[in-house]
Parts: C-alpha cells; sequence; structure tokens
C-alpha cells in the first residue's frame, strides 16, 4: 500500500471503466458565509462505485445534491452521457435517470413501503393498482438483495430498513446512478455489509453509484475510486487497489500538519480526571469497550479519530449524559458515572459539546441567558451579573454581535463559540475539568486563533483538558498526549515530543503496528 | 402555489422589523372586518351598523362591557392554561374538561366545607379545590407524556368528553350529590352562600354579570409573567421549549418539566371553573358546557401569542366579540348567530394568519421554466 497514486481530479478523463456516466464541471455552489463547493470536478463511469469523501462541512452533500437537480450551482456545469444537461429540480435529475438518498430520509411514516415507493411518481393513476406496486417493489427488493415486505408501515421500520425503503424508491423510478449520502452513518456493521452487496448489484447490471461518507476505514473495500473533498474543493483521488488510509487521511484533514504547537509550559499536577474500564453499550451494540484515561491538571489529552468511532459517546459518558454498563468515571476526585449530568458538574466538570447551537447553547435565549445554564441557579436567576458577564466577554473575547441580550443563533459559529467556551471556561464555579469536543469545527481562521489560545489559557490556569476532536491537525497543535479512539476503543497512546503523525493516522484508520 | 406564472416564496425571517409587530395585527383585524362586512351586506345587514351596534353591545354600553368581563374571567384562566403548556411545545387541548372538573371540585367544598367557614375563607378554598380538581384531570395525561411520551393532544381531548359526559350525569343521570335534592327538576346542588360572591356594581347600584374573580384572574395572569420571567423554573421551562437537547446537556429533568408544566395548566383551567361556581352558578351547572370556554382559551392563547399579560386583552376582546354578537340577535334587525360566529372566526383566522406575514418574509417569484 507503500504505492499510492494521487491523481489531481482535472487529469481524469474517464473513470474505470471507459464510458462516463455523470460529470460535473467546474462546479461553484455558494451559501451565505462559504463556498460549499469551489469549481469541483468530478465523474462518475458506467458501472463504477466512486466514493466522494472527506470531513463533515467539506460539501459532498453540496457537490451530490447539485448533481441530483436539487441545488442548482452558480457556475459549471452537469454533464450526463456526454451532454450538458440542466437540472431545475430533483425530478429532472429522476428523468435522467439520477436519484439521490439523503442523509436524512425523505419518507412518509404512516405509509405503507410500497406506498411510499410510488410517492411523487409521475404516471400515477388515481387508484392505486396495489398487487402490482407490491409485485413489483418485490421484484427490485429479490433482484437487489433489499429484504423489505412492501406492506410494512414505515414508521415502525428500523434505520438500516427505512435506506433500502430508500433505495428501492429510486430503482422503482428507474435510476441508473444512485447518490447515496452518508448511508452507513446510521447502520450497524453487517447492514453495511449488506448495503455493500447491494451497491454490487447494482453495478454488476450497468447501475452506477456516488457513494458519500466521512468514514475513512470503510470506502477502501467498496470503492473503484476515490475523491477527497476539504474545504469545497477537491483534495485529490485515487484508484482502487492504489488507496493508502494514510495519504487519504491527510488528503482529509489537510496537506500539511503542523506540528509548531502549544505544549504545557508547567508541569502538570495531580489527576483530575480519571476514567477507568469503562464499557458502553446502546441497542446491543458495544460504542465503548475497555476505556481507560487519565488527564492530569495543566495538560491537555487528545483524542483523535475518524467522526462515528465513539467520539461522542466518550464525552457523553464523562460528563454524565449517559451512564455506562461498566467502569468508573472520577471528577476531582468524586466519582461521577450514572449521577447525571448536575452530579457530573457539582464535581467540577465543564462540557463544550461538538453541537454548539442545539445542544451546547439554547438558541433563542440571549447571550446572557445562555451565561446561567450550567451555573447553579438560585430560585431567582441572577440574571444582572449575567449581563455584566455577558458585556466583559463580549469585549474581552471581541464577539461580533449587538448586544448581551442578541439570540444566540443569531451568531456566527466562531461568536458562539467563543461565548460558550467562556461560559465553560470562566463562568463555571470552580470547574477544574473541561471536555471540548470539536471546538473549531466549521470555524474560520481568526476563530480558530482565538479558540485555540483559550485552551491554552485555560491549560496554563492549571485545568486538565481532555480535547475530543476529529481535526488531527489541532489535536496535535494542542495536545501534551494523543489517545486514538477507534471503534470504540484507545487504540494508541502517545506523549507529547514523540508524537507521530503517521501513527496516529494509521491508527485512525484502524491500523496498529 | 403558482399564481399567473408567479410563485410565492415564504422565506422565515432572521429578524422580524418592529413594524411588522404593530403593522400586522391591525391589517389582520381591519381584513377581517372587511371580510366579516361583506358577509354582513351580502345577508341584507348594513356592515358600518352591524359593527358599531356590535361594538356597543360587546364593549361600549354598561352591561355589554360588564358582561364581556364577566365572560372573560373564567376565559382568562382557561387562556393561561392554553399558553402555559403551548409554551413549553405541550399542547394540552383539555382546558374544557380540566375547567369541568375545577367546577366539581369547587362546588364539592362549597357545599361540604364552606357552611362551617366565613367567606374569606371560603371562598379561596372553593378557588383552591378547583385548581387541585383541574390538575388532577390532567395527572394522568401528564404522567404519560412525561414517562412514555404519549402524545398529550389525544390523551387531553378524550379527557374532555369524559369530564363532559360526568357533569351531565351529576345532573341529569343520578340523583347523588351534586344534585339538587330539594327539586325534581335536573339542577345542582347550591353551594353554602359563604362561597359566593356578590357581582361587582361598578359604584352604581346596577347588578352586573362581572365577579371580583376577574381581580384574581388578572393577578394570575401578572404572577405568572412576572414568575416566568425571573424564576428558574420559568428558566428551565424556556431553554426546554427552545432546545429539549440543551435541557439535557444542562442536567435539568424534563420528566418533572413536563409533567409540572402539565399540571400547572390544569389547575389553572380548574380555577376557571371555580370561578364560575363563586361567580355566577353557585353549583354544577351544565349551561358551562354551552360555552366552551376551554376551547377558546386555546384561541386566546394563541392570539395571545402564548403571552400571559396579553392572554388577558385577547380575553376580554374575545368575550367582547362573544358578548356583542350574541345581543345581535336579539336586537331590531336580528343578525343570525352564525354571522356573529363567522366575523369572530374571520377576526381569528385573519390574526393567526398574519403571524405568517410576521415571521416570514412572502414575496412572489417569477417560475423559471424548466430547461431539460
Ligand atoms: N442549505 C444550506 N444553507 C447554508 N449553508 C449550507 C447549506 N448546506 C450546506 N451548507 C454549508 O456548506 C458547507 C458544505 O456543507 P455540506 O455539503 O453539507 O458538507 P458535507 O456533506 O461534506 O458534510 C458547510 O459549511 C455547510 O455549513
Ligand atoms: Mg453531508
Amino acid at each position: 500500500m507503500a504505492n499510492l497514486a494521487i491523481v489531481t481530479s482535472a487529469s481524469i478523463q474517464h473513470g474505470a471503466g471507459g464510458v462516463l456516466a455523470l460529470a460535473a464541471r467546474a462546479v461553484t455552489k455558494r451559501f451565505p458565509g462559504v463556498i460549499a463547493n469551489d469549481q469541483v470536478n468530478f465523474d462518475l463511469a458506467r458501472g463504477e462505485v466512486h466514493t466522494l469523501l472527506g470531513e463533515n462541512g467539506a460539501g459532498k452533500s453540496t457537490l451530490a445534491s447539485v448533481l441530483c437537480g436539487l441545488y442548482r450551482p452558480e457556475a459549471g456545469q452537469v454533464v450526463r452521457d456526454g451532454k450538458e444537461v440542466r437540472l431545475n429540480s430533483p425530478r429532472d435529475g429522476l428523468a435522467h435517470g439520477i436519484a439521490m438518498v439523503h442523509q436524512h430520509f425523505r419518507l412518509v411514516d404512516r405509509f405503507t413501503v410500497a406506498e411510499n415507493v410510488v410517492l411523487g411518481h409521475k404516471s400515477l393513476s388515481f387508484v392505486l393498482a396495489t398487487a402490482e406496486i407490491e409485485a413489483k417493489v418485490a421484484a427490485i427488493t429479490e433482484e437487489f438483495g433489499l429484504p423489505l415486505d412492501p406492506r410494512a408501515v414505515v414508521g415502525e421500520l428500523s434505520a438500516g430498513e427505512r435506506q433500502r425503503v430508500e433505495i428501492v424508491k429510486a430503482l422503482y423510478q428507474g435510476a441508473e446512478i444512485l447518490l447515496l449520502d452518508e448511508p452507513t452513518a446510521l447502520l450497524a456493521p453487517p447492514e453495511v455489509e449488506k448495503l455493500f452487496l447491494t451497491v454490487r448489484a447494482m453495478t454488476h447490471v450497468g447501475k452506477s453509484v456516488v457513494f458519500v461518507s466521512h468514514k475513512l476505514g470503510e470506502v477502501v473495500d467498496i470503492s473503484d475510486r476515490i475523491t477527497v473533498m476539504r474545504g469545497g474543493k477537491v483534495t485529490g483521488s485515487v484508484r482502487r487497489g492504489e488507496a493508502d488510509v494514510r495519504r487519504l487521511a491527510e488528503l482529509m484533514v489537510g496537506r500539511e500538519i503542523n506540528i509548531v504547537s502549544r505544549r504545557a509550559k508547567s508541569p502538570v499536577g495531580e489527576v483530575l480526571l480519571s476514567v477507568s474500564q469503562v464499557h458502553l453499550e446502546r441497542d446491543g451494540a458495544a460504542m465503548l469497550t475497555d476505556i481507560n484515561l487519565e488527564v492530569r491538571g495543566g495538560e491537555i489529552v487528545g483524542v483523535a479519530g475518524v467522526a462515528g468511532n465513539g467520539q461522542r459517546d466518550l464525552a457523553e459518558v464523562i460528563a454524565g449524559l449517559c451512564a455506562p454498563q461498566q467502569g468508573n468515571v472520577t471528577v476531582c476526585g468524586t466519582p461521577t458515572a450514572g449521577r447525571g449530568a448536575g452530579g457530573a458538574r457539582r464535581a467540577g466538570l465543564a462540557y463544550v459539546p461538538e453541537d454548539r447551537l442545539g445542544t451546547g447553547l439554547a438558541p433563542s435565549m440571549s447571550i446572557r441567558d445562555n451565561l446561567v445554564l450550567t451555573r447553579v441557579r438560585d430560585f431567582l436567576v441572577d440574571r444582572k451579573s449575567a449581563l455584566l458577564e455577558a458585556e466583559t466577554f463580549i469585549k474581552q473575547l471581541e464577539i461580533k454581535t449587538p448586544g448581551p441580550l442578541t439570540p444566540t443563533r443569531k451568531l456566527s459559529g466562531g461568536n458562539a463559540q467563543k461565548v460558550l467556551l467562556a461560559r465553560e471556561i470562566f463562568a463555571v464555579s470552580g470547574a477544574r475539568v473541561l471536555v471540548v469536543c470539536s471546538p473549531t469545527r466549521g470555524l474560520d481562521v481568526g476563530a480558530v486563533e482565538t479558540v485555540h489560545a483559550l485552551l491554552d489559557e485555560a491549560r496554563d490556569a492549571g485545568k486538565a483538558i481532555l480535547l475530543v476532536s476529529e481535526d488531527l491537525d489541532e489535536v496535535m497543535t494542542l495536545a501534551d498526549r494523543v489517545l486514538v479512539l477507534y471503534r470504540g476503543r484507545i487504540t494508541l497512546e502517545q506523549t507529547g515530543l514523540d508524537t507521530n503523525v503517521d501513527r496516529v493516522g494509521q491508527a485512525m484508520a484502524g491500523i496498529t503496528t | 402555489m403558482i399564481l399567473l406564472g408567479r410563485r410565492v416564496q415564504v422565506e422565515q425571517r432572521m429578524a422580524v422589523p418592529k413594524s411588522a409587530v404593530v403593522i400586522v395585527p391591525v391589517v389582520s383585524v381591519v381584513f377581517a372586518l372587511v371580510v366579516g362586512g361583506v358577509f354582513l351586506a351580502l345577508t341584507g345587514h348594513p356592515p358600518i351598523r352591524t359593527y358599531l351596534d356590535l361594538l356597543d353591545n360587546g364593549y361600549t354600553s354598561f352591561y355589554g362591557i360588564t358582561d364581556t368581563l364577566g365572560l372573560a374571567t373564567p376565559l382568562i384562566c382557561t387562556g393561561l392554561a392554553a399558553a402555559f403548556a403551548f409554551r413549553m411545545n405541550l399542547y394540552s387541548i383539555g382546558q374544557e374538561g380540566q375547567m369541568y372538573l375545577g367546577m366539581i371540585g369547587g362546588t364539592w367544598v362549597g357545599i361540604v366545607l364552606a357552611d362551617s367557614l366565613p367567606p374569606l375563607i371560603a371562598v379561596p378554598s372553593v378557588l383552591v379545590f378547583g385548581a387541585i380538581a383541574g390538575a388532577a384531570w390532567i395527572a394522568v395525561p401528564a404522567f404519560l407524556r412525561a414517562r412514555l411520551g404519549t402524545s398529550e393532544i389525544v390523551s387531553t381531548l378524550l379527557l374532555n368528553y369524559v369530564a363532559l359526559n360526568l357533569v351531565n350525569y351529576f345532573i341529569f343521570g343520578s340523583t347523588g350529590f351534586f344534585r339538587d335534592p330539594t327539586t325534581s327538576f335536573p339542577q345542582g346542588r347550591a353551594v353554602a352562600e359563604s362561597a359566593r360572591l356578590s357581582p361587582m356594581a361598578f359604584f352604581t347600584d346596577k347588578v352586573t354579570n362581572a365577579y371580583p374573580t376577574l381581580f384574581v384572574a388578572i393577578l394570575l395572569a401578572v404572577f405568572l409573567f412576572w414568575f416566568m420571567r425571573v424564576s428558574n423554573y420559568g428558566y428551565e421551562t424556556a431553554v426546554y421549549a427552545d432546545s429539549p437537547n440543551t435541557a439535557r446537556y444542562a442536567g435539568m429533568n424534563s420528566a418533572w418539566l413536563q409533567s409540572s408544566v402539565l399540571l400547572v395548566s390544569g389547575a389553572l383551567a380548574g380555577v376557571g371553573g371555580a370561578m364560575y361556581v363563586v361567580g355566577p352558578a353557585g353549583k354544577v351547572d351544565p349551561g358551562l358546557l354551552q360555552v366552551g370556554l376551554g376551547y377558546a382559551g386555546i384561541v386566546v392563547a394563541a392570539l395571545a401569542r402564548y403571552n400571559f399579560l396579553a392572554v388577558v386583552l385577547a380575553a376580554v376582546l374575545f368575550a367582547g366579540l362573544r358578548t356583542g354578537g350574541n345581543a345581535l340577535q336579539v336586537s331590531n334587525d336580528p343578525v343570525p348567530i352564525a354571522i356573529a360566529v363567522v366575523l369572530q372566526g374571520a377576526v381569528l383566522l385573519f390574526a393567526l394568519g398574519g403571524e405568517l406575514f410576521r415571521r416570514n418574509k412572502v414575496t412572489l417569484v417569477r417560475v423559471q421554466r424548466a430547461t431539460t
């Protein structure tokens, strides 16, 4: 695997099989404040599985939505079978045999499978020929290995089954090209394998598949080609057999991984956070297995890993939001596992969740009111001191806002994150342990710098910080020690200066040496 | 919706402009009056004069406004009840039934205890017991919602029918405790005199239909307005309403928040029923079943956008449309009740529809033909 061929996408004219089924030519799509797709080139051959790989926010869904007709690009073209097409709606896309299965399913819960499959189908007669439809649905499920009962009510199906409904629906409508947006996000491993069989069955009969994913580990097996996106741009493209997870990881997180770092200036103190032998299961699937870690005052321990390997569960267990089946969590000497979020906070824990606006902050409430969220409140809420605090933070951290009474949802991502961090670092009385998840996701360079400086400052103030981040760059920059989380286990631990980026990258992809 | 090659495009406003807050309700009412006027004209009633009549009978004449205030009193309570629950995204529509239970519970205390109590204690006991009965009536839906996540909409609605039949049974179906034992005529047993209030005279010697409980209702509204703004309980419910995930993150107890909010909502509706007892009725009175004050409370809450102080105004507005509308039927040019109802409906529809314009920017865009 050492030999890898990275081809810039512009140089690829023909994919694996020869005939190009679908292509994007210099597609640009903007959203307020971001260029989601910046001159993106992408193509798909007949019978090919072409994976679109990238971190969250890289622009994958946007590109797929352009290709299926949901979004219209500001510039660039969509080419189908060598001819430019203008797609104004997903219906136009379907007319060209292009269908997309979205990350969030678009099904009617109360309808049966068969009803959902024909929903929105153009040539629908007034009275549904139920038997005929069900027969056709059954034939599709048979051919492509998508076991489903056409009469089952969709509301009662599992996520995996719903996804099959979406795929059957696309095939029923005559899709030749299927765009699957993060199809494995909601699936358990055995279901993923079944999905891969379906994908193979489709390419076998000449259909093509665009497979969108941000999970590096799983895509290598299924893909004929992998194109990596980052920050709205294509950063590289590799063919089957040339795929090297290490380099793919690098393409995903950025070419240069800066190791000019912020490290602890003072010697570390006592252990403030310890997690021992934690085991967590959800719905029978093991999410965390035998997790042991310690964080001392005055150090930042980084948890690296590709998204979906248990990061969120780890943070939630420590924050008291979910109770592990086994194991202990100790915050400043107090056992907190199973004592709820309040218990963990009382013991001295502060937590910055990955989802700022939907979890860390109450979006419609003001900056002032959000500052009292995680503090001990009396019968009457003391908003006066919160107002002063808000004004201080706004000034010191240069938070851009009309004032402390502005709802946090009106803040940009960076400013919302400053509010959240300020609250958790400074305003929580006595919190000496800080768990921070993906603190800079989606922020611009300036805000990233402020956030990193804040974390650095908190470390120097003697706090014990656990930094959980999918951004390897960030972990390498900030952490004094690095752990790698892979499939719910800690597979690698490295300390400070001997941190080897290559080994961390490999561990993130599940390769241990 | 496509109109003349243009499509109506609705976009959520990032910030609601100050002017929209004032203009939209005014325009809504004007539109409603115009639509109502067309109806009146079509049915052969002079719109302007009918409106003036309505205004007089509902608001500006002495008996008009006192009747309106009397009707508004329990309506404020049911409106507060609905607003309290709806603010938390709990869609209890059981105010009607909880109000009946408040009437039953209040009457029970009024009959059993009040004889031995002075009015200063008897009247509050009736109100408190009404509140307890109202809360009890929503206890099961509240438990189901908080523990099992069962929709409160259906469970509270179903209990309205149970409560309705309960009242009918007590008065028409049985000769039990709540039935007046002194006559064979089916009517409720009266509560003790000490549990009744006299109507307010407003510095005249006239007998009105408004009772001092009006001030209790207004005080409740003011208290809730203040309490939910400054208290930790108000804060936690607001966070939960805004984002349940955030509440969970902050370690709030969502089951407690949901069930307590529903119980308080039930209690508020129950107080409304008890006010009917200490005020005009003095007994379990099936007359309350005809008025629909519980359902009207939902409308009032929606009109007030769940603001407790605005509930008072909305309740008076709504009650005035009612009393004014009723009075029109008996004027010398009787307007059928249907028209009065249409008027009410038009005001409400436009007021609620106006909300769309307040929250969203509505524009017409040219439809681009698909070129494929
Ligand atoms: N409908 C939208 N409105 C505004 N911004 C959007 C929208 N969809 C995506 N974006 C932004 O575009 C960028 C790329 O998003 P997306 O294509 O969803 O990424 P991915 O699917 O790779 O995670 C992100 O910064 C995201 O916030
Ligand atoms: Mg996406």
